[in-house]
């Protein structure tokens, strides 16, 4: 298959991704109760397959909502701005939520949504991300459940793309660097 | 791993295993009949909310390329009647013109949601246009709708989980349960 032979190694397998999100579950289960009543917000569309994960080992009530959004141009910028493409379905004001994102890594964009959260007076807000490239972080931004640090690499897979590729891929490969060059 | 079935839960209908197996064998097929195809030619479009767990297990079996792209419509959260009435909330991103394009539903019971999807992208001249439902109603059919690939059939039951809800609970089942008739009759 040729999406396989994009990727120069596989940095998280099928199962460490499996093992690890179950153990994230159960942090959360830990923490929140069928009164809290969270809703979490999937961030699309690279987070989809990380709260379809996630989610299926919570033990609390929960509801879900998605918000899709979209950078302005190529890459994020020193603000982070992001265009919101399609909003929450729900009013947030007054309830617990949980923002699940794939990646953190300058932490630009996520704080933007987290400024757009506060604005919405939410009872309290966490983020959990499968992934965090500290080395990458720009601002400092609270990350409450974390997947796996990964370093400076080319990520793909489990959600995340290269120019709409890869997404499907069942584990988090690196990206063979003749694959970005060369676009 | 919602483990104890939650009260309002009558049995399970179908498991997490059943699942998991029949969303692999639609993947096998589907992986055969569009082999060859560039990633840019083949569009995933599920349907929000609830085809995000379907989606999430089915593309991750594929073998072929493909984008994933995603819709949203209005829908109507507290009443337990569909009606034919659909808004699209969320357009996708992509130009679906002279691009195969598989919409992914969870489920068709009056067929009127994806009678409205094959209008609205038929109009868009894909080069293809299939759907892959994982549950299909046929008691509760108004109106003929093709579907290509289908999960499983069901009885006309109130059917929650893997991305199926009601009142927006119990979506994050990793099974299809029943639900008690006392809870969506109150």
């Amino acid at each position: 298959m040729s999406l396989f032979n994009d990727v120069e190694k596989v940095l998280i397998s099928e199962t460490e991704l499996k093992e690890r999100i179950a153990a994230l579950a159960a942090e959360m289960n830990a923490i929140y109760t069928d009164d809290d009543l969270p809703v979490l917000i999937c961030i699309l569309k690279g987070a989809f397959m990380f709260l379809a994960d996630l989610t299926r080992h919570l033990t609390f009530r929960h509801e879900l909502d998605f918000m899709e959004i979209s950078s302005y141009g190529r890459g994020t910028t020193s603000t982070g701005a992001v265009r919101i493409l399609l909003d929450l379905a729900k009013d947030v004001q007054g309830r617990n939520v949980v923002i699940v994102e794939d990646i953190v890594d300058t932490g630009n964009t996520l704080t933007y949504i987290l400024r757009n959260f506060a604005a919405r007076n939410p009872a309290s807000v966490r983020v959990a991300t499968l992934l965090s490239k500290p080395s990458r972080r720009q601002i400092e931004v609270p990350v409450d459940f974390i997947g796996f640090e990964v370093p400076d690499e080319f990520v793909i897979g489990y959600g995340l793309d290269f120019a709409e590729q890869y997404r499907n891929l069942p584990f988090i490969g690196v990206l063979k660097p003749e694959v970005y060059q060369r676009s | 791993m919602n483990i104890s079935l939650p009260n309002s839960v009558e049995r399970v209908l179908l498991d997490e295993a059943t699942i998991q197996q029949r969303v692999q064998q639609m993947a096998d097929i589907i992986s055969t009949d569009y082999a060859g195809l560039r990633n840019e030619e083949f569009l995933l479009v599920g349907v929000l909310k609830g085809s995000f767990m379907f989606m999430a297990d089915l593309a991750r079996r594929l073998t072929v390329p493909h984008r994933v792209d995603f819709i949203a419509l209005s829908s109507y959260e507290d009443s337990a009647e569909a009606t034919g009435a659909v808004r699209m909330i969320m357009d996708t991103r992509v130009d679906v013109a002279r691009r195969h394009v598989l919409i992914v539903e969870d489920i068709v019971d009056t067929g009127y949601t994806l009678q409205y999807l094959y209008r609205i992208f038929g109009a868009r001249q894909p080069a293809s246009l299939r759907t892959a439902v994982l549950l299909s109603k046929p008691d509760q059919r108004k109106v003929e709708v093709p579907v290509d690939y289908l999960g499983f059939q069901i009885p006309d039951v109130w059917v929650v989980g893997y991305g199926l809800d009601f009142a927006d609970r119990f979506r994050t089942l990793p099974y299809i349960a029943m639900l008690k008739p006392s809870v969506y009759s109150k």
